[in-house]
This record gives structure tokens, C-alpha cells and sequence, in this order.
């Protein structure tokens, strides 16, 4: 020490490394305090929660505990959803879909204060990492727009596939001349025509058939710029799923998925996420993008609006993106979806049915690591697809989803209860 | 100072146990890359590095070839992303050397004494702002600024060289290119500088004595001393801008399944392309998309470890001629 203190500079560096470590010392010592004190809290509403249920080893503790049997009945249906007032100390990992991360983080507030004794931590990471965490169990509930492929299917038949809400998408397009009182008509032949680039200008014959008199005549000769998304997405799966399920070209063509490959049209451009979609159709004239109906209000409130479109659907009429009409469509499919809800709601029969809806899924393996983890995901799925609950319109509109149709959501509580301890 | 051996023996064999650490990191990251990437190398051969179309087939049905899980009607071919990867590192070197060796030679040269140190500075900070923010003024300025004022004008007077027609476009090759310069110019400039002040001062002294003006002291005195160290310095940049990620996945356009035809199309580079398809390869149940990132990761890894082993070797070479004195006037 003598000798570092004779050299001025290096005793002025001495004092700012050790400086340095007080502080990170102090930080990480406070940080410390915290995290103790929160693990306090969980361990106290352990012993709590204990103390009622007598810790529960087996599934049949777990009923005995006080379950208050809340048998509502809405105004559709007649089904009764009952749930656990307690449960055991557990933490609940989420990840997934950032379409439903947002719908997650108001939920879990909810939950917080529902259920203290549970961690419950969401996490936007994206569809693929959604099935993928849960398939590989590094999570417990995986967030996804898309079901699982048949391949997928196959590979891990213990993932459930369970819809929680349902989602749209609307077609935005950038074209100034398009009063936004006025909406362009697409069809999926037309639409797949501009991204397969047989379509390549607005004022193409094929655009302008479907249009009324006064909008096919404001159209310009510009080039259209398609976009799409450059990462892999459930937004591109629904649109896709339209495209192939209207156009038999684009099916045996690029077909569907969270990433098909795009037929290079030079035009042609791509956006990372909904929020690079809105953000590159607004900075490109004459382009057109498909984007989730969570960011409708963002485009329309850019600075340079984007304009929206009405879909051609089955029945062969352009609809709007109306929350009656997406109901329309998912009361239509809800009837066929089958035990393990692996449908495509998109392009459904009905004369009002808006074409591109779809469901978001939560995939969750059967057999859980222990009894109260199962007991704890059920509640909480349950809870989430409850129309008094997560699914009531309160949550639901702040992400502009529709709720679950009856016959949805007892497929969906039948899967929940598929849920068990090992 | 009473001598404390515990403390020289921990201090001798802490050190000596991170640096091994270091070098044990390095060689697990290329032994786990290859059994990851080998289901790739078998599926697609070689046609990987000549093909355009990148077609995961995420709907296809599990089958097996060569022993390895694929998907039905899947391929893979990388050309792409390596096209991108190389003409926007490139065109970063085309901007970038000019802009840093004008401002290593103003610093050594012309500056007065003053204001080096500040500028010295700035540029340096430059080098530090994450790349991301590089990412963000593009798309909001930038990519704008392309379409609107400076593309439009450049098809107009240069529209008649074919690879400068076409419509203008505010993401693609040109705003990765400007991107990745204005990333580089640090690197480039901060190295050069370097070895630009070594230049002996004799010399100099000498040249200006003979009557030689300033411009002609750098172009036959300067330039020469430092020319394996800028070689270096400009190597160096090439690495950064061929690695570069999130500034290029903002301004690239991400182009898959075509190589640009215009000088505004979009493109797409390796990184930028396995960051944004890394959420989507999770979906194969065949693990096939994974494996074909890895492949891409090698080839990445292969081409920058090569072009950084060359740019250290150049700059190194550099300062010991410089240290020798051995110049061409």
C-alpha cells in the first residue's frame, strides 16, 4: 500500500476502483434486502396457504380444499366454472406469442391479486419459442397464434392446444388518394396476385374489378410494394392460411406457416414484428401490409393514416373488421372445432364471417412436474377462458380480441382437465 | 512490505485459470456448432452455399434423408444472405475508408493541437454508441431521407447505369451500405491515426526542407509509412461491418428468396437473417431450420475469423516496419 500511495495516479486510480466496489457492493446489498424481503413474503403466504390446504402432495388434498363453487351462467351458455379460492405456493412461467403477451400482463395483474401465493411471470418472445419452451418444458404455459403443425403434432403428442381468446387481422394499405371514409375491397386471389407478383400496379384490372366506381378510379399506376414480416409469425400464418385456403395456386405454391417462402417479387419488402409492419407501410407509399388487429388503432392514428380494407369471404362479401363479424366467423367454425382444437378459424362459411380470425393458443404439457403445479395451471386456465373472468370484455377489449364461443369454451375446459400431476 | 506468497499464488493461478477459460469458451462454441449444424450439412450438401431459395416447408410432413429429420419440401440454400452479408460490408468499406482516413489525416496533419484531443474523442465515441441506435436513426431518418430526397435524385442523373435504375426504396442495399460506413469510420480512423503518428518526424522535417508542400508530405511521406497498418485498420472495419446485426435487421429490408436487382432493393445478411428466424425454427419438429441457422453461424464465424486474423496480422505488421523505418518515398 505504502507504494502505491507514493505514485499519485495510481493511488487516484486505487481510490476509484475501490469507490467502485463500495458502490456495487452497497447495490448488490440492497438488491439483496429486496429480494429477501419479497422471498419473505412468499414464504409467509406459503404457510398461509398451507395451513388450509395441508400442503398438497395429492390431487385429492387439493379438492378438499376450500373450493367456492361459483356456478355462473351467461346469457349463452349454461356452463358452470368453478375454481379453487387457494393455491399452493408455485411460480408459473409464461412465454410466447407477443401478440398475447400484452392480454398476458393484464391477466397476471388480475391473478397477482387473486391468488398472492403464486409467481406468474409472462415473458413476449414469439410463437416459435412459445411451443418450443413448452414442448421442452422450460416453461409451463407457451404462448402461440399458430397450433401445432400435424409434424409437430405427432412429435410431441403430450402438448395440449388450448384457445384462450380469438384474434384478427385487417390488410392495411398506404395510398394517399384514398379518402379514409373510403375502404378498398380485397380478395385472396387478388392479394395473393400482388405477393406472388402477378399484380405488380394498383391500377391493375384485377384490383380494380373489385372495387366500386369511385375507388377504381382514384387508383394510380404506381408499383406496389408488398410487405411482409421477416421473422418467423402467426400473423403470417393467418394471412397465409387465407391465401391458401382462397387461392389454390398460392396452396400448392408457397402454402401456409409462420414462414412460407415468399415468391421474390422485386417490390417486395419485409418488417420485423406488428409494430415494424405499421411503421414501414406508413414510410412507403403505395405499399400494402397485413397486420394484427391489436395495432388497427396504431395505423390508423399514424401520421400518414394507413387505410384498411374490407376481405371477400367465403359466402363471396366484402366485410369489415367488426367485432360483430369476427364473432359471425367464430360462431360459424365453433361448432367444428374438433377435441384437440387444432383448426384454422380462417376463411370461414357464413355471410358476415370475417375472413382472417384465428385463435391463441396456450400450449401446455398433461403431465406436470407436480400436483400443485397442475392444480395451479388449471385454475389459471381456467380462469383466463371464464367469460366472468379473463375472458369477460373488460380484458378483452384493451387488445381488441373477441371472447370464446360456448362450444370453444367447453372444449377448452375439457382439455384443461386433461392437466395432471406426474 | 512484508512479502504475502497466498496472495501471489492466487493472483498467479486466478489469472492463469480465466485466461484458460477464455480459450476453453472459444473451443466449445466451435465444437457445439458443429454437431449442431451437421444435420444441415447433410440435407443440403453443398447445394446450401449456391442455391437462393430459403424454404423451411414448415407445413411438410417428418422424413428421413440420409439418416437425418427433415420436413418434407424443405431447402435451404444461403446465397441470399451471403450476397447481402458481402455487397453491404463492401459498399461500408467503398463509404467508410475515404470518410476515416480523411480524418485520420486532418488529426495528424492538419489539425492544430487544440482541437485533436476533442475530436480524437468524439470519434472514438462514435465507435461506442450501440449499434441498435444506428438502427433506429435509420429507419426513422435515414430510410426517409432515401426515399424521398436522395434516391429520387440519383435515378435521375445515374439512372442511365443499369444497376442505378429502378424504383427508389427507403430500406435495402444503399441504406445498409451508409449504415455500415458510418459504423466503420471509427475503427478506420482511430487505427490509422495511430499509425499515421509514428511517421518519424525527421522525415517530415527533412521533405518540408526539400520544399515539398503539406499534401505531398502526406501523399509520399505519410500515406506510404502507414499503408499496412490502414490495410489493416480498413480489414478491421470489414469484420465489424460483416458481423454487424441490429443495425442492418432495422434498414436491410430482409429480402429472402431474391438477390437484389437494384442498387435500393432490399437485401438480407446472415446475422440479421438468423436473429429474426430463430423464434420461427423453434416450429420445425424436425430441428432441420435450427440446424441450417448453425450452418449459417459456421459459414459467419469462418468468414470473420478469417477476415480478423488477416487485419491483425496486417496491423501488426505495420507498426514493426513502421518501428523499422522501412519507407517508400
Amino acid at each position: 500500500m505504502k507504494r502505491i500511495s507514493s505514485n499519485p495516479r495510481s493511488a487516484l486510480s486505487t481510490a476509484i476502483v475501490v469507490a467502485l466496489v463500495v458502490v456495487i457492493i452497497v447495490v448488490a446489498a440492497v438488491g439483496a434486502y429486496i429480494a429477501v424481503g419479497t422471498g419473505k413474503q412468499t414464504v409467509t403466504s406459503t404457510i398461509t396457504s398451507g395451513t388450509v390446504s395441508t400442503v398438497p402432495t395429492t390431487v385429492t388434498s387439493v379438492s378438499t380444499s376450500t373450493s367456492v363453487s361459483t356456478s355462473v351462467s351467461t346469457a349463452s351458455s349454461s356452463i358452470s366454472i368453478s375454481l379453487t379460492s387457494t393455491l399452493p405456493s408455485e411460480t408459473v412461467l409464461e412465454t410466447g406469442s407477443s401478440l398475447l403477451y400484452p392480454l398476458f400482463n393484464i391477466w397476471a395483474a388480475a391473478l397477482k391479486t387473486a391468488y398472492p401465493s403464486i409467481q406468474f411471470t409472462p415473458a413476449s418472445t414469439g410463437s416459435g419459442t412459445g411451443q418450443s419452451s413448452a414442448e421442452k418444458g422450460t416453461v409451463q404455459i407457451g404462448a402461440s397464434d399458430a397450433y401445432l403443425t400435424n409434424a409437430q403434432a405427432s412429435q410431441y403428442p403430450f402438448i395440449l392446444n388450448i384457445p384462450l381468446a380469438i384474434s384478427a387481422q385487417q390488410i392495411n394499405y398506404n395510398l394517399p388518394m384514398i379518402p379514409a371514409s373510403d375502404h378498398l375491397n380485397f380478395s385472396g386471389p387478388v392479394l395473393a396476385g400482388i405477393y406472388n407478383g402477378s399484380i405488380t400496379t394498383w391500377n391493375n384490372p384485377a384490383i380494380k374489378a373489385l372495387q366500386s366506381s369511385s375507388v377504381a378510379a382514384m387508383l394510380p399506376s404506381n408499383t406496389i410494394i408488398p410487405i411482409h414480416r421477416s421473422d418467423g409469425s402467426g400473423d403470417t400464418f393467418i394471412f397465409t392460411s387465407y391465401l391458401s385456403f382462397s387461392t389454390p395456386s398460392w396452396a400448392s405454391g408457397p402454402g401456409y406457416g409462420t414462414t412460407v417462402n415468399w415468391p421474390s417479387v422485386p417490390a417486395a419488402t419485409a418488417a420485423n414484428g406488428n409494430g415494424g409492419m405499421v411503421t414501414t407501410c406508413e414510410g412507403a407509399e403505395y405499399s400494402i401490409a397485413y397486420i394484427g388487429v391489436s395495432f388497427l388503432q396504431s395505423a390508423l392514428t399514424q401520421p400518414t393514416p394507413l387505410g384498411y380494407a374490407y376481405l371477400k369471404n367465403e359466402a363471396g362479401n366484402y366485410v369489415n373488421i367488426s367485432q360483430t363479424n369476427i364473432l359471425s366467423a367464430a360462431n360459424a367454425l365453433a361448432p367444428q372445432t374438433p377435441a384437440n382444437e387444432r383448426i384454422s378459424l380462417v376463411f370461414a362459411p357464413g355471410a358476415n364471417s370475417y375472413p382472417i380470425i384465428n385463435y391463441e393458443y396456450a400450449m401446455v404439457n398433461t403431465t406436470q412436474s407436480a400436483p400443485g403445479m397442475a392444480l395451479t395451471l388449471r385454475t389459471f386456465l381456467t380462469w383466463m377462458v371464464a367469460p366472468q373472468y379473463g375472458n369477460s370484455q373488460s380484458f378483452l377489449n384493451q387488445v381488441n380480441f373477441i371472447a370464446l364461443p360456448t362450444n370453444t369454451l367447453q372444449l377448452s375446459l375439457a382439455q384443461i382437465n386433461e392437466i395432471t400431476g406426474p | 512490505m512484508p512479502k504475502t506468497p497466498l496472495a501471489d499464488l492466487a493472483y498467479k493461478y486466478v489469472t492463469a485459470l480465466l485466461c484458460c477459460g477464455a480459450l476453453l469458451f472459444i473451443f466449445f462454441i466451435v465444437v457445439i456448432l458443429i454437431p449442431y449444424s451437421y444435420p444441415s450439412f447433410v440435407y443440403n450438401g453443398l447445394k446450401f452455399f449456391t442455391t437462393i431459395i430459403w424454404n423451411p416447408a414448415l407445413n411438410g410432413n417428418l422424413i428421413t434423408v440420409h439418416g437425418v429429420k427433415a420436413l418434407s419440401g424443405s431447402s435451404y440454400g444461403l446465397l441470399v444472405f451471403l450476397y447481402g452479408t458481402l455487397v453491404s460490408s463492401g459498399m461500408a468499406v467503398l463509404f467508410g475508408v475515404p470518410a476515416g482516413l480523411a480524418v485520420a489525416i486532418f488529426l495528424t496533419q492538419i489539425a492544430p493541437k487544440q482541437i485533436v484531443a476533442p475530436i480524437s474523442f468524439l470519434v472514438e465515441l462514435l465507435a461506442g454508441i450501440p449499434s441498435v441506435i444506428f438502427g433506429f436513426w435509420g429507419i426513422l431518418v435515414l430510410g426517409p431521407f432515401l426515399l424521398h430526397s436522395l434516391e429520387p435524385q440519383m435515378i435521375k442523373y445515374f439512372g442511365f447505369i443499369p444497376f442505378l435504375q429502378g424504383p427508389p426504396y427507403s430500406y435495402g442495399f444503399l441504406g445498409s451500405g451508409l449504415i455500415l460506413a458510418i459504423m466503420i469510420v471509427p475503427i478506420i480512423a482511430s487505427i490509422s491515426r495511430d499509425v499515421m503518428t509514428q511517421t518519424p518526424v525527421e522525415q517530415k522535417e527533412g521533405a518540408k526542407a526539400l520544399g515539398l508542400t503539406n499534401w505531398e508530405i502526406t501523399r509520399k511521406i505519410v500515406l506510404p509509412y502507414a499503408r499496412t497498418g490502414i490495410i489493416g485498420a480498413v480489414i478491421l472495419g470489414l469484420g465489424r461491418a460483416l458481423g454487424e446485426t441490429m443495425a442492418v435487421a432495422f434498414v436491410s429490408g430482409s429480402a429472402i428468396n431474391i438477390i437484389p436487382p437494384n442498387f435500393y432493393s432490399p437485401i438480407n445478411t446472415l446475422s440479421a437473417f438468423m436473429t429474426l428466424s430463430l423464434d420461427s425454427a423453434f416450429t420445425d419438429p424436425s430441428g432441420m431450420y435450427v440446424s441450417a441457422l448453425v450452418e449459417c453461424a459456421v459459414t459467419l464465424l469462418v468468414i470473420t475469423m478469417l477476415v480478423n486474423v488477416i487485419a491483425r496480422a496486417m496491423v501488426k505488421q505495420g507498426f514493426i516496419r513502421s518501428a523499422e523505418g522501412v519507407i517508400r518515398v
